[in-house]
């Protein structure tokens, strides 16, 4: 054997343990760096409009949302009936689950069945034939988040107790945005047709869309068959499906 | 020996795992992205240097940390003063890490090529051993 090798050999090799150590700082920087569930949010708006369409559209995988949303309606199911079994004993907790069940009613964490009106709004069907005209009065031909936006507003004021959204029902923490073609609803895409159902007064929720200059009457002026508006005795509307828990928000400890 | 900083990436990421060290948020998590790419180029340039006979420990260590305190101040100074300049550092550093993976890659390709050639010589200059001859 060569007298050089063994010389040799360690001043090969010594660039491996700096360079690992190293790449534990890196691999340890990258995991701070990643883009998680939990802070997601804060960097998505931080994105420019493009890159922000390309991570939207990948943001919520639909078979694996309705998976989820199955376990969360067993889970909340069980809840309730674990809630009610507890409430059978004394009047004071009977009282207490009675307002837990009202609340809950209220946050829209469980299903709602009653009268109401169904909202349909569909792209005008002639967008294709208009491809000679600019993007943006073409653009006008489809339904857009502020549509849908602006009419759940206009329901919620003409009394709505409960609305949902494609079956995406709508709480507190519900949100719409518009990525490419598709429509986000609390963050699950969907597309045109949208079908916004809306529990309580039927008459009153009809009068108040259907307002001269309201909120349907801009999409009538581009095409009436892009609106239509039914009343329907009793439907049901499934629970909010999202995230309920607060990271940071708390309830204060000495309430008034 | 090659694998052992990509083992030590993993076991980086591990730690951090391991220890519940929370991602950043905001805009310090998006610095903090632009300067992992510094690290890591300068990680490819080490493990180049070190494959081609030209590692020097203190260049190394000195340009991972100066790298990673430049990309992330500049991407915060354009910030500042409304200039994107975390593209330039995405750019840079981008072209960089195409360069070493490209050199890291002719490295190995090259060592692989001698050590089979070395084998094969080797091979040719072992004696042969010689047939049993029959009675």
């Amino acid at each position: 054997m060569s007298p050089f090798v063994n010389r040799i050999t360690p001043k090969r090799d010594q660039w491996i343990w700096p360079v690992s150590g190293m790449c534990v700082v890196l691999g340890f920087m990258v995991m701070m760096a990643w883009v998680t569930e939990d802070n997601r949010r804060s960097r998505f708006g931080l994105l420019d409009p493009g890159q922000r369409q390309r991570v939207g559209e990948a943001s919520v995988d639909p078979d694996a949302f309705r998976d989820m949303s199955a376990q969360i309606e067993a889970l909340n199911k069980q809840n309730t009936e674990l809630q009610n079994a507890l409430g059978k004993g004394k009047d004071s907790t009977q009282v207490l689950n009675k307002q837990l069940q009202a609340a809950k009613a209220a946050a829209g964490v469980t299903k709602v069945e009653g009268p109401g009106i169904i909202v349909t709004l569909r792209d005008a069907p002639d967008v294709s034939a208009k491809s000679n005209l600019p993007d943006i009065i073409r653009s006008q031909n489809n339904i857009h988040d502020l549509d849908v936006l602006r009419i759940v507003n206009e329901l919620i004021s003409s009394g709505a107790e409960a609305i949902s959204v494609n079956d995406h029902r709508i709480s507190g923490l519900s949100s719409f945005r518009c990525v490419g073609p598709t429509i986000l609803v609390n963050d699950i895409k969907i597309a045109s047709p949208v079908v916004i159902k809306a529990i309580g007064d039927a008459a009153t929720m009809s009068g108040g869309l259907n307002l001269n200059d309201g909120v349907l009457s801009e999409i009538r002026s581009m095409d009436p068959k892009m609106v239509t508006i039914e009343l329907a005795k009793t439907m049901s509307l499934p629970a909010f499906a999202g995230r309920t828990e607060f990271r940071l928000g708390a309830v204060p400890k000495e309430l008034p | 020996m090659i694998a052992v900083p990509f083992i030590a990436l993993i076991i980086g990421a591990l730690l951090a795992f391991g220890l519940h060290i929370q991602p950043l948020h905001g805009i310090e998590g998006q610095y903090l992205a632009v300067a992992c790419l510094a690290g890591l180029d300068t990680v490819l340039g080490g493990i180049r240097g070190g494959l081609e006979d030209r590692f020097d420990n203190a260049i190394f260590v000195s340009g991972f940390l100066s790298n990673i305190c430049i990309a992330f101040l500049l991407a915060y100074l354009g910030d500042k003063i409304y200039l994107p300049l975390y593209l330039v550092v995405a750019f840079v550093f981008g072209v960089r890490i195409f360069n070493n993976l490209s050199l890291i890659r002719r490295s190995i390709v090259t060592i692989a090529k001698d050590s089979l050639a070395r084998r094969k010589r080797q091979a040719a200059l072992a004696p042969t051993p010689t047939p049993e001859t029959t009675p």
